[in-house]
């Protein structure tokens, strides 16, 4: 298939035209960035992101008078797409290998950091392919509801899918507030930090019934008696407990677990009991047997806690037993839930299963890690987002576009050309 | 039952054994396929049930897990696949691949305790894992047809029905990656307070899933076929880079996504 050879600048434009639109954007985008700094999105809250949100949709829809118009073709058609999605792909290329920074920074006179590349998703040049993205994205959408197909559902679905969700998203994180929240067993919180560490109050209130905690059975190690490092250096080797699998082996010793207790408390002997109690932590009676000389050493292994001290197990001059402190299985805070408008809500939050409460939404969020289960305060962290609706509509679009999508294959696809 | 890692080499070998079979019994004795395909994906099933009652956790935690199940959907969906459009080299190279990724379990297993810490035990856990490990290995099939139609291009024959069935398994490859990315979106609310945070895990996937819409696309125009199928190659090593090698990268040493450790 041979071409005429036609220049640039004349229609109809393709990759060439497609990629030296997208070079001026990103040039405009570097100057600005580079003068100007980053793009300060917290500035555009409501009601600002909201009247930009509403000319971005606006101009799809103005330029639609211009739709048989050859740069309208362009704007909605594949080069320009392909050129968009490669543009953003080498933009998050950068994020992607770039370590990038949270929270404020005075890195001025660092030329990467100027440049915008240490905070690619609020410098200028990715502020700008976004919403050029969006706009073509809207076009293209536009072009497709005026050739309407019912056939062409698995298209519809995923562009506007995608495009709800980036236009929610972008808008959307000008309005994201997280704040954390430390509240004491028995008390009732309200005060709250945002992310520059100062004090705010909400409208939102917190009472903390009772933090509770379970936890996994621990591991054994073997240490260095006199460095403390856990053998064999460099790699080191634990053996966790399981009494399905009461067997291991550490340092040349096989341990044999004889009784393990979840819930133990010392006795004056040196010896463990269950019981079931705030202070109590897990320990083990072991007995450990030398793979060379066959010397058998027997007794309770434990990490303590803050109510109570370790115990180890020595095997010979050099080596000790030890036991890992345990991770945590789940933790979780009983809460009662306090709004301005006189609400009050009972619920028992923890990771994974957090509050709704209108836009907010409250998250287990940490403890003492120290106290560990005896943590006598819990965090919480706490998420405004007035968007989120849209974005999980957004999502559920998308969502059965691609259901559509895996079902039909690429059946469903309608060629270029058909349409034009 | 007690099945762990140090009993994998007891199925890894027989299921290896009857997909090789496969794999090389396809150019010549084709009655055979079926029964070996078929023999090894239910040996190499029997290890993961067991497995995955032994640690009372979905095996879908560690990247050695995870490979476990690469080789699991690779030769299965390398089988159905060859059963519908009948490209022997297919079935030989998801065997192969499927292969290559069980020895280096055999060699390297990775082994970690039953563990799961709070963050993942969620019900999204196991179908946002595995839809992507379905898709990779989708998009890793596609991959390999990439190759055979460049070869075509080069003796300026590409292959129609090919080209159907590398973007057929795009298509489908890529509506599992962007499912797999919706789930974890959710997920991630639920979880860690934000539906996307550009961690660096997620900047890689949106990097990927970049690079196959950037096919998709260019495939919607006839021309530039070179180009065209160059993208799945260098879309793939992406791929690889979000699944195993992120965790290697500087920018990922903050990222919420490690769980190794």
């Amino acid at each position: 298939m041979k071409k005429n050879k036609k220049n640039i600048w004349e229609f109809p434009w393709g990759y060439t035209e497609s990629f030296s639109v997208m070079g001026g954007i990103l040039i405009t985008g570097f100057l600005l960035q580079f003068f100007s700094g980053n793009v300060d999105i917290e500035m555009l809250h409501a009601s600002a992101n909201l009247i930009i949100g509403i000319i971005i949709f606006f101009i799809p829809v103005v330029f639609t008078i211009f739709r048989k118009k050859p740069i309208y073709h362009w704007f909605s058609g594949i080069p320009f797409s392909v050129t968009v999605i490669a543009t953003l792909l080498i933009l998050s290329l950068i994020m992607g290998l770039i370590p990038q920074q949270t929270g404020s920074a005075d890195l001025y006179s660092d030329f990467s950091f100027r440049m915008g590349f240490t905070r690619i998703s609020s410098s200028w040049p990715f502020v700008l392919v976004y919403l050029i993205c969006l706009l073509s994205l809207e076009t293209i959408i536009i072009k497709r509801f005026l050739s309407f197909r019912i056939k062409d559902y698995p298209f519809y679905l995923i562009h506007l899918g995608i495009w709800l969700l980036l236009f929610t998203a972008g808008l959307g994180a000008a309005d994201m507030r997280s704040y954390v929240m430390y509240v004491r067993e028995g008390e009732t919180e309200w005060r709250v930090y945002n992310e520059k560490g100062q004090v705010l109050e909400l409208p939102i209130a917190i009472e903390l019934n009772d933090f509770d905690m379970e936890l996994y059975p621990p591991k054994l190690a073997a240490i260095d008696r006199e460095t403390g490092d856990i053998q064999p250096i460099g790699k080191p080797d634990f053996y966790q407990i399981d009494e399905q699998n009461p067997k291991g082996n550490l340092a040349g010793w096989e341990i044999a677990i004889e009784k393990y207790i979840h819930h133990a408390v010392r006795n004056s002997d040196s010896t463990y009991r269950e019981v079931h109690m705030p202070g109590a932590s897990p320990a083990v009676k072991i007995s450990a047997r030398n793979q060379q000389n066959n010397i058998v050493k027997t007794g309770w292994v434990c990490a303590g806690n803050s109510a109570q001290l370790y115990m180890t197990l020595p095997l010979n001059d050099q080596y000790t037993i030890v036991m890992t402190q345990p991770e945590p299985k789940r933790f979780l805070s009983d809460v009662f839930v306090y709004t301005k408008e006189g609400e009050k809500k009972h619920s028992i939050i923890e990771v994974n299963n957090p509050l709704r409460l209108g836009s907010w939404t409250i998250y287990q969020y940490g403890y003492d890690a120290e106290a560990g289960r005896l943590s006598s305060y819990s965090s919480f962290q706490l998420i405004y987002d007035p968007w989120l609706p849209g974005v999980y509509i957004g999502i559920i679009l998308l969502a059965a576009g691609a259901l559509c999508m895996l079902w039909s294959g690429n059946k469903k696809r309608r060629n270029e050309y058909e349409m034009e | 039952m007690n099945m762990r890692w140090s009993e994998f080499i007891w199925f890894a070998l027989p299921a290896m054994a009857c997909w090789l079979t496969a794999g090389i019994g396809v150019y010549k004795w084709k009655k055979a396929v079926d029964l070996f395909m078929i023999g090894g994906i239910l040996i190499f099933s029997v290890f993961i049930i067991g497995f995955w009652a032994c640690l009372e956790r979905p095996p879908l935690r560690t990247v050695g897990e995870t490979r476990l199940w690469y080789s699991f959907f690779l030769t299965t969906i390398g089988y159905i696949t060859y059963k519908k459009w009948k490209y022997n080299w297919l079935l030989s190279f998801s065997v192969l691949i499927a292969c290559i990724f069980t020895c280096i379990n055999l060699f390297k297993p990775e082994i970690h305790s039953k563990n799961l810490m709070p963050a993942l035990q969620s019900y999204w856990f196991v179908p946002h894992v595995t839809v992507y490990i379905l898709s990779y290995a989708m998009l890793g099939a596609a991959t390999i047809a990439s190759f055979i139609q460049l070869r075509n291009l080069q003796k300026e024959k590409p292959d129609k029905t090919l080209y159907s069935l590398i973007d057929n398994l795009v298509y489908i490859g890529f509506s599992f990656l962007i499912l797999g990315m919706l789930m974890g979106a959710v997920w991630a609310k639920e979880a860690w307070g934000t539906y996307w945070s550009w961690d660096p895990k997620e900047t890689w996937a949106f990097i990927t899933s970049a690079a196959y819409l950037i096919y998709i696309h260019m495939r919607l125009r006839n021309n530039h076929q070179v180009v065209t199928l160059w993208t799945l190659p260098v879309a793939f090593i992406l791929l690889l880079i979000t699944w195993i090698g992120v965790n290697y990268l500087p920018a990922a040493q903050g990222s919420i996504h490690t769980y190794s450790n």
